[in-house]
């Protein structure tokens, strides 16, 4: 078997600094589910499944090893193996059978229940082909996370993509890790970038980007350009990518949103058109055709993403699921008001939800990080009368003193 | 608080308890606004249905009803 193309890039991720080629193999099953205790670990599991006999394997931090999903892994035919350094522990299958070769799993986040398993290959989450300039990239994601892949294939697979993994004790401090190990990229989530500015303006602005990704959840005008303010050399893109529909949507132009005439299906009805994604919209629904979907997603997959069309432009505002404030009888968009208040120039990170309340059944609440402590109540809730219908107006508002971060790097809403 | 709320939409709380609420214009939202400051206040969850709610039509309506929301 030959070596992947990126056998030579450089990773550093915890302790181990070193090529590819110098991380040592996991011995395990060959269909094996793998909970992993550092990046470091993850890479090695990597570097196995791309260069040993055919295998099936499946990586999540040690975080996400819960009892019943754990038991669910083993009655599917894999066994669970944890792995923290030479410590391997492993629990077989009491139902084996034929391994899928070359079959990746992914497992989706569960924010919206329980994580679902999606079929990928080595191949299928390699969506960057070709000559591409020499980075070094930042990595804050979490092992097995779609956009994890999406770095880690990137450095397996073409020459020159070197690799910085930040630790989960180091979310709140990495400049000085991209500083040291001379970081030239970045892939985070809009509420990391927001974080990072908020607490690290300043050693970030020594970080010499050239490149800022920004991904995994709506993508506003207002962290844009902040992102690009502080990175003046930088090209600022925004991607939309997910387990199930793939790598679907890359936006360069500094703008949030996707020009409109990205829609539509060039090939009717006949699924995507070559290697690009088809993008289509259903009621307020993101529909997507992509040729790096999961296997057995539904071709034209409903993202439960919730679309607004403005301008010519596309904007992904958030999830269906979850952003519908019903008060007093009026429908209220939670992404709409939260929009707002990310707005104003004195606020770092916003949310917004329903809170139970007498009378009209739900009200607007708001969590707010301020960049400006200056700003009070009254202000937030004035800016928002100018530019909200009233019922969507917060009636209360909670100031925290920092951004909260889930494991996933993003907002929890 | 109750001329908090009505503060932050430029208007002031009437001196006497008898006022209507339509004529100062204190709207069903701001009364939910002020359920919840109590309730922020009061650092408990309450239940809003205890009081009921058919009464409430003045100014000593709405102290009558956070005076029983509290007890309960």
């Amino acid at each position: 078997m030959s070596l992947p193309a990126g056998a030579c890039n450089r990773l550093v991720a915890g302790s181990f600094e070193g090529t590819w080629a110098e991380l040592a193999p996991v011995a395990a099953p060959d269909a094996s589910a793998f909970f992993v205790a550092s990046h470091a670990d993850a890479l090695r599991v990597v570097w196995t499944h791309a260069t040993s006999r055919p295998r099936e394997s499946l990586i999540g931090s040690a975080g996400r090893a819960d009892a019943s999903l754990v038991d669910e892994l083993l009655r599917t035919g894999l066994a669970v193996v944890d792995v923290d350094r030479d410590s391997l522990s492993v629990s077989p299958t009491p139902m084996p059978r034929p391994t899928v070769p070359g079959r990746l799993w992914l497992l989706t986040s569960g924010s919206t229940g329980r994580p679902k398993r999606v079929a990928h290959t080595l191949e299928s989450l390699t969506t960057v082909h070709g000559r591409q300039p020499a980075r070094t990239w930042l990595c804050p994601y979490t092992p097995g996370a779609y956009a994890w892949w999406q770095i880690v294939t990137l450095a397996l697979t073409i020459p020159g993509q070197d690799v910085v993994f930040v630790p989960p004790d180091h979310l709140d401090s990495w400049a000085d890790d991209a500083l040291a190990h001379g970081v030239t990229a970045a892939s985070g989530t809009p509420t990391f970038w927001r974080q990072a500015l908020l607490r690290s303006g300043k050693a970030l602005a020594r970080v010499p980007l050239a490149q800022v990704t920004l991904g995994g959840e709506p993508v506003d005008q207002g962290v844009l350009d902040r992102v690009a303010a502080a990175f003046p050399r930088a090209r600022v893109s925004w991607i939309y990518a997910s387990s199930e529909a793939g790598a679907s949507i890359a936006v360069h132009d500094g703008l949030a949103g996707f020009p409109e005439g990205w829609l539509g299906n060039r090939r009717s009805n006949s699924g995507t058109d070559g290697d690009r994604p088809v993008l289509s919209i259903d009621r307020d629904e993101l529909v997507i055709a992509s040729p790096h979907r999961g296997e057995g997603v539904d071709e034209f997959l409903h993202t439960g993403d919730r679309v607004e069309v403005r301008d010519g432009r596309v904007y992904i505002t958030g999830r269906l699921s979850s952003d519908e404030i019903n008060v007093g009888g009026t429908k209220v968009s939670a992404s709409q008001v939260r929009g707002v208040l990310l707005e104003h120039p004195g606020v770092a990170w916003a949310t917004a939800r329903g809170r139970r309340a007498p009378l009209v059944g739900t009200v607007v609440q708001a969590e707010v990080v301020l960049s400006n402590p200056s700003v009070t109540e009254d202000d937030l809730a004035r800016y928002c009368a100018a530019r909200l219908s009233d019922p969507a107006v917060p009636r209360r508002f909670r100031f925290l003193d920092s951004i909260k971060l889930t494991g996933s790097l993003k907002t929890d809403v | 608080m109750m001329a908090a709320v009505l503060a932050k939409q430029g208007k002031g709380l009437p001196s006497g308890e008898d006022a209507e609420l339509q004529d100062i214009g204190f709207r069903s939202l701001d009364f939910s606004e002020l359920a919840l400051r109590v309730e922020d206040e009061v650092g408990e969850e309450l239940n809003f249905d205890a009081p009921g709610l058919r009464q409430i039509h003045t100014v000593g309506d709405v102290l009558d009803f956070i005076e029983i929301l509290i007890s309960e």
